[in-house]
C-alpha cells in the first residue's frame, strides 16, 4: 500500500513539474519580461527604470539553463513556485502571497458552503427523482435538468441579481464583509445562484448512477427480503454509489475554483477568483501564473487523494 | 485570399462532406440503424440543429456586388452573405421595441416600422439579424475547435494506446499535465499570451478540450489492441498503419462523435464566459448577452436584446444536449458515462 | 482561517433568521460614516506618482497641500492650505521668478511607527518646509518615475538635479545603495528650492510660469517625511510607501484592502482638529460661495464657519459593476452616486429629477467637467498625417464633418455633455461659447466634396480601386466598448471610408502607440488645473508621443502653433494671451489633428441626509466639507428595504403541487 501511495505521489510531483514548465513557456518565453515591465510601468518609463524594475522582480536573468546554468529564470521560476514564494505582482508590486492570504478567506467562505450545499442538494434531488423512476416526476425532472444545463451561467447570475436582490430585496445585490453579523447576507445570493446553475448536471449524473445501482442483484435481494424501498435507497444504493460520486466531486474541485471566478467578480467578493479576474484585466502576469499554478496544484492533490482512497477500498487498483 | 472566398470554399466542403457522410451511412448498417433510431427518438431536436446549421450556411455563402448603396457607402464594396442580403436596409437610428413603429426613446418614426420582430439595438441594428448571424459564430467556434482538437486527440490517443511503451508514457504525462490545469484558467492564459482573435480563441479551446477525448480513445485503443481479430491481423503480418486505419479507427468513431457533440455545448458556454471577460469572439451570442447586460436595468427595461441572444444560445444548446444524450444511449451506453 | 469558518457558520444561522439586504454591520447605522464606492483600486498612493482620479480620492484627503481651491467659489480661486498665505510672484532682474511659501506653525503628521526612525519612541513630528523640498526632489528622482517632471522643470536646477542623481548612481554603486534622502543631499538638492528654517520655502523659477501655483494645490507637492519613505520599503512585512500614506491631511488611511475596501478615519493630529481657533480657510466651512450655492443649500448656517472635518469615517467599498452600485444608492446604502446610463430615464425626466427620485429626497447637482474627449489622428502616419500634405488635411477635414457628437451623446450618455467646438471646455479662460468650428458640424455633402478634392472620390482609394482603408485603434475590448466605437466607424462608412475597428486591450494599445503604429485613436483629457495651457500643451510638439513620450498622442507638430503656445504659457490672463489662444484655435481648426467630440457633464446624485456637497471639478480634498444626518438615513433605509417574501412560499407551493400527485399515485400503486 505504502509503495502505491509513494508511486502515485511521485507521479503527482512529476505532473506538477510539467505544469510549471508549461507555465514557464507561456509566461516567459511567449510573453517576454520586457513586455511585462513596460506594461507595468507605462510607456513613459526610461530604459534604466525598466532595467531596475526587472531586477527588482528577478526578471533580468537569461531564460534557459543552457544560457547560464547557475543564474537563469527557469530554475528561479521553479524555486519560487515550489517554495510558495511568489514574489511581487507585476501590476502594483504587492506581495502575491499576501494577496492570496487576503483572498483565501472570502473564497473559502463562499466555496465551502457551496461545495456542501451543491452536493447535498444534488444527491437529495437525484435520490428523489430516482426513487420515482419511470413516473412523470422522473421525466419532468430530467427535462428540467437538461433545460438548466443549457443556460449560460451569465444568465443565471444576471437573472438572480435582478429578481432576488433588486425586485424582492432579500439580500444585498453584491458586496462582502467578513464581519460575522453580516457575512451570511452577502453569501446567500451567490450560493443560491451557484447551486441552481449546477444542479441540473449533477442531478442528471447522480440519477444515472443511482438507477444503475438499483438494477443490481444485491438490491433485488434486499427487496426480496422485504426491505422497504426508502431503506434500500438510503442504506444500499447511496452507499454503493459513493465511488462514482466521489470521482465527480474531485473533478469538480478546480471547477469550483473557476465557478467562483465569475461569481466573485459579479458579487464583489474579494476572493481568489476576483483576484484572478483583476489580474486578467490588469495584465498582471505574475499573479495570473500563480493562480493557474495553485489551481493545478489543488487539482493534482485532490486527484492523488481520490486515487489513494480508491486503493484503500479496492485492492485491485494498487496493482494495475 | 479574400475572406468571403475562403468562407465559400468552406461551405462547399461542408456540403460535400455532408453528402459523403450520407452516402457512407446509407451503406453502413450500424450507422444507418443508429441514425434511424436517433431520428425516431429526437426528431424535434434534430430539426432544430439542422435549422441552426442552415442559417449558419446561409450566412457563410457570400459574394460581391448587387447591393444598393444606401447610407452605408462602403457596404456596396463588400461581400455580403445570403443572410446579409435578406436584412439589407433594415438599419434604424437606435433602440426600438419588437414590431414597434417608433423609436423607443424619443419616439421618432422608424424607417421601417413594424418590421423588426426582435426590435433593434442601440445602434439601430435589427436584433433578429444579429441573432441569426450568431449561429455562424457558434458553429464556427464548435467546428474550428473540433478540427483542431479531434485530429490531435486521435493521433496522440490512438498511437499511445496502440504502441504503448515510452510513447504511451509521454502522451499520458502530457494528458495528465494539461488535464490538471483548470480549463478556464488555461484558456485565459493562452488567449492572453497569444492575443485576442477568433482564431486564437479556437486554438485555445482546442488545446484545452482535446485532452478528454484523447484519454477516452487511448483507453479504448488499449482494449481494441487485445481483441482477437486485431491480434490475428498482426500475426498475419498486416502493416501497423493498415491495422490502425482498418480496425482501430472505425471502432473509435462513435466515441469521437459522441464526445464532440457533448463537448459542443461546453465550448459555446465557455465562449460566453470569455466574452464577458472581454476576450471572446466578435458577433457571438456571448458578446450580445454581455452587451445587453446593462440594458436589463434600463427603465423602461430593454429586454428584447438579451431575450433574443439568450434564447438562441439556449435553443441550440438544448437541442444539442438532447441529441448528444440520445446518441450516447444508442451508440455507447457504458464507456462514456463518467465523462462530465 | 478558523475565524472564517466559525464566522460563516454563525452567520448562516443569522442570515436565515434575519433576511436583510443591509450590507453594513447594524452597529454602524448611527455613526457619521460616509459610504461611497470605487471600481479599481489605485495602482499607487505615492503622491509623487499617483495621477488618477481614483488615487486622488485617497491622496487628496490624506495628504494636505500648501495651497487649495476655495470649495464653493467659481471660477476656481486658490486659498492657503498648509501655507499661511498664497504667495505672489516676485520677478527678479535676471528674468527668474521667486515664490515664498511660509508654513503654519505646529503642524503634525499622523501617528505612525515610521517616525521612530527619527528618534527612539517618537510617533509623530512637525511638518517642516524641508519635507516639501524632499517631495520635490522625489519628483525629480528618475527612479521614482513621476509623471509630472515637465512642469517642475521650470524650477532652476531641477533637470540638473535629476541628471546628476542619475550620473552619480551610474558611476558609484556605493552611492546608489544609500537611502534616497542621503543621495539627494549628496548631489546638493535642487538649486531653485531653498529651505529657510523650519517654515520657509523659496521656489525659484528660471522663467515666468504662473501656473506653478496650481501644482502646489495638487497632492504631488505635499510634504512627505523622509522617515515614511525609508521605513515603508516593502521589506520584512512592512508595506510599500505606495500603499501606506502617512497623513498630513484631515483623514488617515485606516484600512487598505484593495480588493474589497478602503477606510479613511478623521485624523486627530490634523491642524484643523488641534487648532480650530485659527479659523484657517482650509479647515473651516466657507461662508461665501458662488452663484446658486445658497439655493443648493450649500450656504447653510448650520455648516458655515464650523471647523472641519464633519465625518468620522469614510468607507470606500469596491463595486466592479456599475448596476449593483447604483441599486445600492437607490436602497440608501451609498450616500452619493453618479448616474449610470442605464438608469438615466428612471432618474431624470426632461432634464430634472423624476418625481420618484424627488419622493426619495434625492438631490441632483450638474456640472461640466473640465475635460475634452476627442478622436485623434496620428500625424506621423503617411496616409492621414503630415506626410500626406494637403490631401491628408482634406481627408481629416472630411472625416471631422461626418461625426455627430451630439447624436453620440444622445445614444450613449443620454445627452450628458456639451458637444465640443474646440479643445477648451467651458469655464476656462479663452473658452468662447459663441465660437463655431466650421468642421465640427455634420455636413456630408461638403465632406464628400473635400474627400473628392483629397483624391478619394466616394471614398475610393485610386491605388486599390476599393474604399480607402484606415484603422481605428481603441483601448477597449469590452462588448460595450465596441458598440460605442462602432458609431464612429458607421459614420465614416457613410463617406465610403472603410475604417476597421481594432480593439486591443489597454497595454497592447500602449504598445502600438509607442511604436507609432496607429492611425486614428480615441482619447480624453481631464484638466489638472483651470488654465488653457493645460489643454493646449497636449498639441505642443515637445510633448509628442512617439518621439518624446509626451501626452501629444496625435504627434502634432506645427512651428506657428509652438511659438504661440510658448508665448501664451508665460503670460497671465490678458488680451494678448486671449489673442494667442484664438490664433492657436484657428490653426487647429484648419489642421484637424483632433476631431473634438464633447466636454462631459457630471450629474451627481445625493441623498437628502448628505449636506455640503458641491461637484469637485478639479479640486481634491473635498470630503472634509461633507456632513450627514445618520438618524434620518437609518429611517429612510428601513422604509425602503422591506423584503418581498411571498414568492418564496409561492414557489414552494408550486413544487409540492406538481410533485404531490405523482408521489400519491406511486405509493397507492405500490400498496
Amino acid at each position: 500500500m505504502l509503495a502505491y501511495v509513494l508511486r502515485r505521489a511521485a507521479y503527482g510531483v512529476l505532473v506538477v513539474l510539467g505544469v510549471l514548465l508549461l507555465l514557464f513557456v507561456l509566461f516567459f518565453q511567449i510573453a517576454s519580461p520586457d513586455d511585462v515591465a513596460r506594461r507595468a510601468l507605462g510607456e513613459k518609463a526610461l530604459p534604466e527604470v525598466i532595467e531596475q524594475w526587472k531586477a527588482n522582480h528577478g526578471y533580468d536573468r537569461p531564460l534557459w539553463p543552457w544560457q547560464d546554468f547557475s543564474n537563469n529564470m527557469l530554475f528561479e521560476h521553479y524555486r519560487s513556485m515550489l517554495t510558495f514564494d511568489f514574489g511581487r505582482s507585476d501590476a502594483d508590486d504587492v506581495v502575491i502571497t499576501e494577496r492570496l492570504r487576503q483572498g483565501v478567506g472570502p473564497s473559502l467562505a463562499l466555496t465551502l458552503p457551496l461545495f456542501v450545499a451543491g452536493i447535498s442538494v444534488g444527491i437529495v434531488l437525484s435520490l428523489f427523482v430516482a426513487f420515482f423512476r419511470e413516473t412523470y416526476i422522473d421525466r419532468v425532472g430530467v427535462w428540467l435538468c437538461v433545460l438548466g444545463m443549457s443556460v449560460s451561467i451569465l444568465l443565471y447570475i444576471m437573472g438572480g441579481q435582478l429578481v432576488i436582490a433588486q425586485w424582492l430585496r432579500w439580500f444585498p445585490i453584491s458586496g462582502f464583509d467578513p464581519d460575522p453579523s453580516v457575512v451570511g447576507r452577502f453569501l446567500a445570493l451567490p450560493l443560491v445562484i451557484a447551486v441552481l446553475s449546477g444542479v441540473g448536471g449533477d442531478v442528471r449524473f447522480y440519477r444515472t448512477v443511482f438507477l444503475e445501482e438499483t438494477n443490481r442483484d444485491y438490491v433485488r435481494t434486499a427487496r426480496a427480503k422485504g426491505a422497504g424501498e426508502i431503506r434500500i435507497m438510503a442504506r444500499h444504493v447511496l452507499r454503493n454509489a459513493l465511488i462514482p460520486i466521489l470521482t465527480r466531486v474531485v473533478v469538480a474541485i478546480p471547477f469550483l475554483f473557476m465557478g467562483s471566478l465569475l461569481l466573485e467578480s459579479f458579487f464583489g467578493i474579494p476572493g481568489l477568483g476576483s483576484i484572478t479576474v483583476d489580474a486578467i484585466n490588469g495584465n498582471d502576469f505574475s499573479t495570473l501564473r500563480t493562480m493557474v499554478f495553485i489551481g493545478a496544484l489543488l487539482f493534482i492533490v485532490g486527484q492523488i487523494a481520490t486515487d489513494v482512497s480508491y486503493a484503500l477500498v479496492d485492492p485491485r487498483v494498487r496493482f494495475s | 485570399m479574400e475572406p468571403h472566398v475562403i468562407s465559400n470554399v468552406v461551405v462547399v466542403l461542408v456540403l460535400l462532406a455532408g453528402f459523403g457522410i450520407a452516402a457512407f451511412v446509407r451503406r453502413n448498417r450500424m450507422w444507418n440503424d443508429a441514425l434511424r433510431e436517433l431520428w425516431r427518438r429526437r426528431p424535434v431536436a434534430i430539426v432544430v440543429v439542422a435549422i441552426y446549421a442552415g442559417v449558419a450556411l446561409l450566412d457563410s455563402a457570400a459574394w460581391m456586388g448587387g447591393v444598393e448603396s444606401g447610407e452605408d457607402v462602403v457596404a456596396a464594396h463588400e461581400a455580403k452573405s445570403v443572410l446579409d442580403r435578406l436584412f439589407l436596409g433594415t438599419q434604424e437610428k437606435s433602440y426600438s421595441a419588437p414590431f414597434a413603429d417608433a423609436e423607443f426613446y424619443g419616439g421618432a418614426d422608424l424607417a421601417h416600422p413594424g418590421s423588426h420582430p426582435f426590435g433593434t439595438d442601440i445602434l439601430g441594428r435589427d436584433v433578429l439579424y444579429l441573432t441569426l448571424k450568431g449561429a455562424r459564430v457558434a458553429l464556427l467556434i464548435g467546428g474550428l475547435t473540433s478540427l483542431i482538437a479531434i485530429p490531435l486527440a486521435l493521433l496522440l490517443g490512438v498511437s499511445a494506446g496502440y504502441f504503448g511503451g515510452r510513447l504511451d508514457d509521454a502522451v499520458f504525462f502530457l494528458i495528465s499535465t494539461l488535464a490538471s490545469i483548470p480549463g478556464l484558467l488555461l484558456l485565459i492564459a493562452l488567449i492572453m499570451v497569444m492575443g485576442q482573435s477568433t482564431f486564437s480563441v479556437c486554438i485555445a479551446l482546442g488545446v484545452t478540450s482535446w485532452v478528454g477525448l484523447s484519454r477516452v480513445t487511448r483507453g479504448e485503443t488499449l482494449k481494441l489492441r487485445e481483441l482477437d481479430y486485431v491480434k490475428a491481423a498482426r500475426a498475419l503480418g498486416v502493416s501497423q498503419l493498415r491495422i490502425l486505419v482498418r480496425h482501430i479507427l472505425p471502432n473509435l468513431m462513435h466515441l469521437v462523435i459522441i464526445t464532440f457533440v457533448l463537448m459542443f455545448s461546453g465550448l459555446v458556454l465557455s465562449e460566453a464566459i470569455l466574452s464577458w471577460l472581454g476576450i471572446g469572439v466578435d458577433g457571438s451570442w456571448g458578446q450580445m448577452i454581455d452587451q445587453a447586460r446593462d440594458e436589463l436595468t434600463r427603465s423602461p427595461i430593454i429586454w428584447w436584446n438579451i431575450l433574443a441572444s439568450g434564447t438562441a444560445l439556449f435553443g441550440l444548446l438544448l437541442a444539442v444536449n438532447f441529441v448528444g444524450d440520445a446518441l450516447r444511449d444508442i451508440l455507447d451506453p457504458r464507456t462514456l458515462r463518467d465523462q462530465p | 482561517m478558523d475565524a472564517w469558518v466559525r464566522g460563516w457558520a454563525a452567520a448562516l444561522g443569522l442570515a436565515v433568521a434575519a433576511c436583510s439586504n443591509n450590507p453594513y454591520p447594524d452597529a454602524d447605522t448611527s455613526r457619521k460614516i460616509l459610504y461611497t464606492n470605487y471600481n479599481e483600486a489605485p495602482r499607487t498612493l505615492d503622491p509623487a506618482t499617483a495621477y488618477t482620479t481614483s488615487a486622488h480620492a485617497i491622496t487628496g484627503n490624506v495628504y494636505d497641500t500648501l495651497l487649495e481651491y476655495h470649495y464653493l467659489k467659481r471660477p476656481y480661486e486658490l486659498i492657503p492650505g498648509l501655507a499661511e498665505e498664497v504667495p505672489r510672484a516676485e520677478p527678479q532682474p535676471d528674468g527668474s521668478v521667486v515664490y515664498r511659501f511660509r508654513l503654519r506653525p505646529d503642524l503634525l503628521y499622523q501617528d505612525d511607527p515610521a517616525f521612530a526612525l527619527g528618534g527612539e519612541g517618537r510617533s509623530t513630528r512637525q511638518i517642516v518646509a524641508a519635507d516639501v523640498a524632499h517631495e520635490l526632489m522625489r519628483i525629480g528622482d528618475p527612479a521614482v518615475n513621476s509623471p509630472v517632471i515637465e512642469p517642475f522643470s521650470n524650477i532652476v536646477g531641477f533637470r540638473a538635479f535629476s541628471q546628476s542623481l542619475a550620473e552619480r548612481r551610474e558611476a558609484d554603486p556605493a552611492f546608489a545603495a544609500k537611502p534616497p534622502v542621503e543621495q539627494y543631499a549628496g548631489v546638493g538638492g535642487i538649486e531653485g528650492v531653498r529651505v529657510r528654517g523650519e517654515r520657509e520655502l523659496e521656489i525659484v523659477l528660471a522663467n515666468p510660469y504662473p501656473q506653478i501655483l496650481y501644482w502646489f494645490a495638487m497632492p504631488f507637492t505635499t510634504p512627505v517625511p523622509w522617515e515614511a519613505v525609508a521605513y515603508y520599503d516593502g521589506e520584512e512585512g512592512r508595506p510599500h510607501f505606495s500603499d501606506r500614506p502617512v497623513a498630513s491631511g484631515p483623514f488617515v488611511l485606516e484600512e487598505y484592502h484593495k480588493q474589497a475596501r478602503m477606510v479613511l478615519e478623521a485624523n486627530p493630529n490634523w491642524y484643523g482638529v488641534r487648532h480650530p481657533e485659527w479659523q484657517a480657510p482650509g479647515a473651516t466651512y466657507p461662508s461665501e460661495g458662488a452663484e446658486g450655492d445658497a439655493e443648493a443649500g450649500l450656504l447653510d448656517p448650520a455648516l458655515m464657519g464650523r471647523p472641519l472635518p464633519f465625518l468620522e469615517r469614510i468607507e470606500f467599498r469596491r463595486e466592479k459593476e456599475s448596476i449593483p452600485a447604483f441599486q445600492k444608492f437607490l436602497q440608501g446604502y451609498y450616500d452619493a452616486s453618479g448616474i449610470i446610463r442605464e438608469s438615466f430615464d428612471t432618474v431624470i425626466r426632461e432634464d430634472r429629477l423624476s418625481p420618484e427620485m424627488e419622493e426619495l429626497g434625492v438631490r441632483l447637482e450638474k456640472s461640466v467637467i473640465p475635460a475634452v474627449y476627442y478622436l485623434g489622428f496620428n500625424m506621423d502616419d503617411p496616409v492621414v498625417g503630415r506626410a500626406g500634405g494637403e490631401r491628408a488635411r482634406k481627408l481629416r477635414q472630411a472625416m471631422s464633418l461626418a461625426i455627430d457628437a451630439e447624436e453620440w451623446l444622445r445614444l450613449f450618455t443620454n445627452g450628458r455633455g456639451v458637444p465640443a467646438q474646440s479643445l477648451l471646455p467651458p469655464g476656462l479662460y479663452g473658452y468662447d461659447a459663441d465660437y463655431e468650428n466650421p468642421y465640427r458640424r455634420v455636413d456630408l455633402e461638403r465632406a464628400r466634396a473635400l474627400l473628392a478634392e483629397a483624391g478619394f472620390p466616394d471614398g475610393i482609394d485610386p491605388q486599390t480601386g476599393k474604399p480607402l482603408q484606415l484603422t481605428f485603434d481603441t483601448p477597449d475590448t469590452s462588448a460595450q466598448g465596441k458598440l460605442r466605437y462602432s458609431f464612429y466607424v458607421n459614420a465614416w462608412r457613410k463617406l465610403g471610408i472603410d475604417v476597421r475597428l481594432e480593439a486591443t486591450n489597454y497595454n497592447q494599445f500602449q504598445e502600438k502607440v509607442r511604436n507609432g503604429a496607429y492611425q486614428i485613436f480615441p482619447w480624453g483629457w481631464v484638466a489638472d488645473y483651470p488654465d488653457p495651457e493645460n489643454f493646449y500643451f497636449l498639441l505642443w510638439s515637445e510633448m509628442a508621443r512617439t518621439r518624446n513620450q509626451g501626452p501629444n498622442t496625435a504627434n502634432f507638430s506645427d512651428p506657428g502653433f509652438d511659438e504661440r503656445f510658448l508665448a501664451m504659457k508665460a503670460r497671465e490672463n490678458d488680451p494678448e494671451r486671449l489673442r494667442l489662444i484664438q490664433e492657436m484655435r484657428a490653426i487647429l481648426e484648419e489642421e484637424r489633428p483632433w476631431i473634438e467630440l464633447f466636454h462631459p457633464e457630471d450629474y451627481a446624485l445625493f441623498h437628502g441626509w448628505l449636506r455640503g456637497v458641491k461637484p469637485a471639478g478639479i479640486s481634491n480634498p473635498t470630503s472634509k466639507y461633507r456632513d450627514l444626518a445618520p438618524a434620518l438615513r437609518a429611517e429612510e433605509r428601513a422604509a425602503w428595504n422591506q423584503p418581498v417574501i411571498w414568492p418564496a412560499f409561492a414557489l414552494a407551493f408550486l413544487a409540492v403541487a406538481v410533485a404531490l400527485p405523482g408521489v400519491v399515485t406511486f405509493f397507492r400503486e405500490r400498496q
